[in-house]
């Protein structure tokens, strides 16, 4: 299953070499170049190994097709988004993978202001990459890549724009952080000394193999754990590889879930935003805590382009997914974990207290995420039985199959990168989230 | 009918950019290459064309794919990538040039462990990994390399085997032409450390070629002006990829391309060392000449350097190479190389004394004259056989396509390996006798051919 091909808004996705190949990258970046036209376009690429070789790929195809390049090297794909914003350039492309595990690299598509493509471009260029009539510079027009260090220090600052860095400077917190050896790695040192941080990093290798899986979350956060609590910190954080996720452990060492960052968030903007959005298949707690900062909820469908973009078309400052995932448009269209971590330290210096304290309020609810494997011609024909299944419940068509339930929900959906069905059930009682969840699971496989 | 640009042969891959040279193909290229090589280390280095850059990339994520380790050592003059890649044991590089072609052109040839290029049969078989796809693509690719002055070890080999006591007290002033390519970071350095004194014109890279790369007397104006403007000893031309060599003496006066081969011989033969001499079938008599007039036994081969070399090898030839300026002084490497042969040139000035012009009347006259004549495929046989029957009496050797010998005279017919054109030398002693061979063969090939 590995083996095949995901094309999808965010570009294109699959284990290297038996999906992505250097060929299959040197078309995509080929035809996105035909699609865009003209330059310059904007690269950058995270730490797996095979991320070199498809960036060289892309490089050689930006410049076939006579458009300019500029290299970032290995930086999260959020402060190319950053970047993408303020430079002038037609598009960027990122090589990186986000959370997928490590055969996996994707080439992901920026437009020029830094949103993911829209659900309308991105088969643009699929068609164009189908057809393979690219367009070709002649010797004299071939483009030019040039290598181009990110201005840290600018998003550094615009980062401190967004709150009260005397007061965070003055807070002294201690950090430790996993980055998953992905591209915060390197990043970590320089914002902490920005913001006067106390840093404990770990697995900040960028030239080692991942860790664990680099998707942020309780399941991988057992060396955080024990670090915040052996080293007393105030706060623990992972991100997934290429910066976009953020998970947090309290200063107890107890692993928040990856769907209370964007809810924390929430309040952390009490009374700086007027809307939000996220997306029908995260947490019912942001409503919760949108309801009690003071923000209009709006809710669509999964991924960071129907975020972003329900954002840019509602005027919603703010905008997040239950992966660990913000963004705020007054600073960059892209989901950015420094971003959240930055909010939420803030907010933290502004109120005085714990993590675990802050965090606390929200109502007790269950979750259970599920992921269940389908082979890939299978998977809408399951799709339509559970539709048929679900037909009298199922009331919300925004993405996959939504059920609202007395004192719980759940949701069904495709993954738009993996060969999976993605289940959420969230409920006030253990028990019933269990049986939720087991009763999806039988129809699925029965 | 239609012809492609593209050339994918024996000799690599050819085409023009922005045509049919896209990035996907020079990546597959490179994927079969390190493929058919094997993983281990394998040398990427260019000459200046504009288009270097976007190759680059595309063969280092080629090579990357397949698992080799690539060392990426910027621009770099082919011979000196050869010998790199000898000196430090690699398995292989990856030359990014069109040599003598036009600027929009771009090639990839292909270099095996030793530095040599890959032979006829090896590059068959490389074209078989090429169309079946074999590419052995490996999850976990290498990192790439660089190397900040990889042209130091071509330079030291040469500096310890010349006689640069001798260049150093003649001092002569040299004007040299890299024609903005793959020498003209290297050649004055180089040129100082044997001892000249050094102009350097079409020095500044990253504008294209100033100049049609092919060291042949048409495009050698510049350089004949400088040479006679600063009243130097000798001109020396390379072409984009530094193998080939041409010669324009102190007065200003394009020797010939043939001649440069011919006065690196006779020097190297009559004060260096004695050694049979290999070069190619298209190559000048005037090395017959000299080779007898020695005492060393010529042999010649089909043309393509990886031919002349192997020959080199196995008779145990120190000096040999192609006619179009390609000089082979076998202790440096057996390559073609126009350090060397600047080298042995301008040891060749401080040693007897004499100016260029002196030297070259010191050897027998003969005038060439090269062409190409449209044939397709498909007639070249008869066109060969037409010709063997018309010149009955010479002495006919079909190694490739068809030389035939008269005590007067001798030509050479040879088809393209990527063109539908057969390639045409005759050399005489008298120009109207060239010429009337010449028109005479011309004549019969066009008779010959079937869309006439």
């Amino acid at each position: 299953m590995t083996d095949r091909l995901r094309i999808s808004v965010s570009g294109v996705r699959g284990t290297v070499p038996e999906a992505l190949d250097v060929d299959v990258a040197s078309r995509f970046a080929s035809a996105f170049a035909s699609y865009l036209e003209s330059g310059p376009i904007a690269v950058c690429r995270d730490t797996r190994i095979s991320s070199e070789m498809l960036g060289m790929a892309v490089m050689a195809s930006l410049m076939a097709a006579g458009l300019d390049g500029i290299n970032l090297g290995q930086i999260p794909v959020p402060f190319l988004q950053f970047y993408l914003g303020r430079n002038g350039c037609t598009g960027g492309i990122a090589v990186s993978a986000g959370h997928n595990p490590l055969p996996w690299n994707a080439l992901v598509l920026l437009s020029e202001a830094g949103y993911y493509l829209e659900s309308t471009e991105g088969p643009e260029v699929f068609n164009i990459y189908e057809a393979g009539s690219f367009k070709k510079a002649s010797w004299k027009e071939l483009g030019k890549v040039q290598p181009r260090s990110f201005p840290l220090e600018q998003y550094l600052d615009a980062l401190a724009g967004l709150i009260n860095r005397p007061r965070l400077q003055e807070a002294g917190f201690k950090l430790v952080a996993d980055p998953c050896n992905g591209v915060v790695s390197s990043f970590l040192a320089p914002y902490c000394e920005h913001f006067n941080l106390n840093l404990v990093a770990i697995n900040d290798e960028p030239t080692k193999p991942f860790p664990h899986p680099p998707e942020p979350s309780p399941d991988n956060a057992s060396q955080t754990q024990a670090v915040v609590k052996a080293s007393t910190a105030d706060l623990g954080i992972l991100t997934n590889s290429d910066g976009s996720r953020l998970s947090l452990v309290d200063e107890r060492g107890t692993a928040l879930s990856e769907e209370l960052t964007f809810p924390l968030c929430l309040l952390a903007l009490e009374g700086r935003v007027s809307r939000a959005v996220s997306t029908v298949a995260t947490t019912s707690l942001v409503d919760w805590a949108a309801q009690r900062a003071g923000i209009r909820l709006l809710r669509t469908r999964v991924g960071q382009s129907a975020v972003t973009h329900t954002m840019a078309a509602e005027e919603a400052e703010v905008g997040g997914e239950g992966s660990g995932s913000l963004a705020y448009l007054p600073f960059s269209p892209g989901y950015d974990g420094m971003l959240a971590l930055t909010l939420l330290l803030d907010w933290m210096a502004a109120r005085e207290r714990p993590l675990s304290e802050l965090a606390d309020v929200f109502p007790p609810l269950v979750r259970r995420k599920l992921r269940i494997a389908v082979p890939p011609a299978q998977t809408y024909k399951v799709m339509d039985r559970l539709e048929e299944t679900y037909a009298r419940e199922h009331l919300d068509s925004t993405d996959g199959i939504r059920v609202e339930r007395p004192g719980a929900w759940f949701i069904i959906r495709p993954s738009t990168t993996e060969f999976i069905l993605r289940i959420m059930v969230e409920g006030e009682d253990e028990d019933a989230v269990d049986s939720i969840g087991d009763e999806i699971q039988e129809r699925i496989q029965g | 009918m239609r012809i492609s640009d593209l050339k994918i042969s024996i000799s690599g891959i050819r085409g023009i950019v922005g045509e049919s040279l896209t990035p996907q193909l020079l990546i597959k290229f490179s994927e079969a290459f390190a493929s058919y090589i094997g993983r281990g280390e394998i040398a990427v280095a260019s000459d200046t064309r504009p288009s270097a850059e976007m190759v680059r990339c595309a063969v280092l994520a080629g090579l990357l794919s397949c698992g080799a380790e690539p060392l990426d050592l910027g621009i770099l003059p082919i011979p000196s990538l050869q010998i790199y890649v000898q000196e430090k044991k690699l398995h292989g590089a990856v030359s990014i040039t069109a040599s003598h072609n036009p600027v929009e052109w771009n090639a990839l040839k292909l270099i095996k462990s030793g530095g040599l290029f890959l032979s006829p049969y090896e590059a068959e078989e490389l074209l078989d990994y090429y169309y079946q796809g074999r590419f052995r693509r490996v999850p976990e690719p290498e990192r790439i390399e660089a190397e900040e002055n990889p042209f130091v070890i071509h330079a030291q080999k040469i500096r310890r085997a010349g006689r640069l006591d001798a260049i150093t007290k003649r001092r002569p002033m040299v004007v040299v032409d890299p024609c903005a390519g793959a020498a003209s970071p290297y050649v004055r350095g180089f040129l100082e450390g044997l001892g000249a004194e050094v102009i350097c014109i079409h020095c500044e890279t990253g504008k294209g070629f100033p100049r049609n790369p092919e060291p042949v007397a048409a495009n050698l104006g510049k350089l004949c002006h400088a040479v006679r403007q600063a009243g130097a000893d000798i001109g020396f031309a390379q072409d984009a990829d530094a193998d080939r060599l041409a010669v324009v003496d102190e007065k200003g006066r394009p020797i010939g391309e043939e001649y440069t081969l011919a006065l690196a011989v006779d020097y190297f033969l009559a004060e260096r060392e004695k050694s049979p001499v290999v070069v190619n079938l298209s190559t000048s008599r005037v090395i017959d000449d000299i080779a007898r007039c020695r005492g060393v036994p010529l042999f010649r081969t089909r043309v393509g350097e990886i031919n002349v070399t192997r020959k080199m090898r196995e008779v145990d030839a120190f000096i040999g190479g192609e006619g179009n300026g390609g000089i082979i002084w076998a202790e440096i490497h057996t390559c073609r190389d126009s350090f060397s042969g600047m080298a042995l040139i301008l040891e060749y000035l401080a040693s007897s004394g004499k100016t260029v012009s002196e030297l070259r009347s010191r050897l027998p006259d003969y005038i060439m004259l090269k062409d190409k004549v449209k044939a397709s495929f498909r007639d070249r046989k008869r066109i060969l056989e037409r010709l063997s029957r018309r010149f009955p009496k010479g002495e006919s050797d079909r190694q490739d396509g068809l030389r035939i010998v008269y005590p007067e005279f001798w030509f050479h017919v040879r088809p393209s390996n990527t063109e539908p054109v057969m390639r045409m030398q005759v050399e005489a002693g008298q120009e109207d006798l060239a010429r009337e061979i010449f028109g005479q063969i011309k004549a019969e090939i066009n008779s010959s051919r079937s869309d006439r």
